[in-house]
């Protein structure tokens, strides 16, 4: 039978990865990269929901500014994409983990074909002990890309594999946010070694078709602040 | 020769190479050959010339990092391969390119730039700024969300309609074979390059499909298809062999390299400086 707190959707957002000054911060970098490959290692399936395609464009661009107009930033995305894929295989990879890359739409969740193609991806992706590390196809998006607002793409990342958990707010400094499937309110969780026990005595998901809020839970950022 | 003197003055190019070009038999990567080709397009941008490249080669790189030896049949299992193989892809284009101090980006798209105006208008700005940043663009099929019956299938087809999307002046398909041949090389002794196609025959069609078809994915009439859609386009396509990416250097001096179809209006001709010459 299926262990039903198996897959978790980890969703990360620049600053989990990020200095004081917006640049990348090798040591979060590789606690992070240890603490998601200890995780898989566990035997959980790791997802990961990564954004900051722009702002490691702009960086690599050496931009005085982030990008203005909605052309600017795509362009800078893609340069940017490159680069963020390339640093996670890296840190992933002193911990022998290999990681994919998978950019979906972000109206994925309307095109049935699509989202079974991704599902099948992401269940191989599974069988084969690779994590994916997942960003909106923001090159050739046709909405504006809101900055590192990746948390509708994690909720559609969740639907689509069928995620337990979602991981929605990582703080490499020790402080958690879990939201697991059916729960209305997220769990705080103070560091690495009480995720672990918080995800593992979790009570099993309820069959419940409202599988995640769909909004920020309110209280977010008094939890973690 | 005039038709081969009007490449000199090219102005904005798709290269697409595939994965026979890029990888060895055993479908590992050629890093030499990486290495060259990003060294090559490099020196063209600098020249003014803006670059957009088509590359292939994710499902045997995620194959090779995986250790496999056998090809996947399973389409989820090529679809997973692509996703683990293109993630190395573009971090080895970055390495060699940055060698050259090039910015590269990668940009993959889905059939949806073909059908869907809106974001076939979208994938166009997105590439005309990235030329007009100084990049050059990587582009793949994002195959991990792509299925066999509604997607390009293959690069030949994706690079014909980039061409047609950013308006490129000139296509080059960089791939394990010479060219057109008159009739299949390996059997007939008599067969030879045909350098210049003015016009795709049925006669030219039944060529390529006599000619060979052991070539990857993209065999030579797919590439015919692919033609199709650049010529229509106005676009002229040369055919080679990029077993040695400095063919481009040639193909754009103007020498005899491959098989070049010419663009249907014949427009590309009345170029100005061409009458110079």
């Amino acid at each position: 039978m299926k262990d039903k707190k198996k897959r978790i959707v980890v969703r990360i957002e620049i600053a989990t990865i990020s200095d004081s000054n917006e640049k990348l911060d090798r040591k979060k970098m590789d606690r992070l990269a240890m603490v998601l490959s200890n995780l898989q290692n566990s035997g959980k399936q790791l997802i990961l929901v990564a954004s900051g395609a722009i702002a490691l464009g702009a960086e690599k661009l050496k931009l005085d500014q982030q990008p203005g107009s909605f052309i600017e930033k795509q362009a800078t995305a893609a340069v940017g994409q490159a680069e963020l894929i390339k640093h996670y295989q890296r840190y992933f990879d002193e911990y022998n983990q290999i990681v994919a890359q998978v950019l979906l739409p972000s109206d994925i969740i309307d095109n049935p074909v699509r989202m079974q193609n991704a599902r099948n991806t992401f269940d191989t992706l599974f069988d084969m002990n690779i994590i994916p590390i997942v960003n909106e196809n923001d090159a050739v998006s046709t909405t504006d890309i809101e900055l590192d607002d990746n948390y509708p793409l994690a909720l559609n990342v969740a639907k689509i594999v069928q995620a337990d958990i979602i991981l929605i707010k990582l703080d490499t400094n020790g402080k958690f946010l879990i939201l697991p499937k059916g729960q209305k309110k997220a769990i705080l969780v103070n560091d690495v070694y009480d995720l672990f026990e918080k995800i593992n005595t979790l009570p099993a998901s309820p069959n419940s078709v409202n599988l995640y809020k769909s909004d920020y839970p309110a209280s977010i950022n008094e939890i973690l602040y | 020769m005039e038709y081969r003197n009007t490449l000199k003055y090219k102005k904005r190019i798709v290269i697409k190479i595939g994965t026979s070009t890029l990888s060895y038999l055993n479908g590992r990567l050629n890093f030499q050959l990486v290495e060259k080709l990003a060294k090559v397009l490099s020196e063209i941008k600098q020249r003014g010339i803006q670059i957009v490249l088509v590359s292939s080669g994710s499902i045997g790189i995620g194959a090779g990092r995986l250790g496999l030896t056998a090809k996947p049949d399973k389409l989820s299992k090529k679809q997973a391969l692509a996703a683990i193989g293109q993630a190395e892809l573009i971090k080895i284009y970055q390495k060699f390119f940055e060698n050259n101090n090039q910015i590269v980006a990668q940009v993959l798209l889905t059939k949806d730039i073909v059908t869907i105006p809106g974001r076939q208008k979208n994938a166009k700005n997105t590439l005309k700024k990235l030329l007009s940043m100084g990049i050059i663009p990587i582009i793949n099929e994002n195959d991990t969300i792509a299925t066999n019956e509604i997607e390009f299938g293959d690069n030949d087809t994706l690079s014909a309609h980039v061409a047609e999307l950013i308006s490129a002046d000139l296509l080059i398909m960089l791939s394990d074979i010479n060219g057109l041949y008159s009739a299949d090389p390996k059997t007939e002794s008599s067969a030879r390059i045909i350098h210049t196609v003015h016009e795709i025959t049925p006669q030219i069609e039944k060529i390529a499909t006599d000619s060979g078809t052991s070539f990857s994915t993209g065999g030579m009439s797919t590439k015919i298809a692919a033609v199709k859609i650049s010529s229509k386009a106005n676009i002229n396509t040369v055919i080679t062999n990029g077993s040695d990416p400095a063919v481009v250097f040639k193909i754009l001096d103007g020498e005899k390299i491959g098989t070049l179809f010419l663009a249907k209006s014949g427009k590309l001709i009345k170029n100005k400086v061409v009458n110079k010459d």
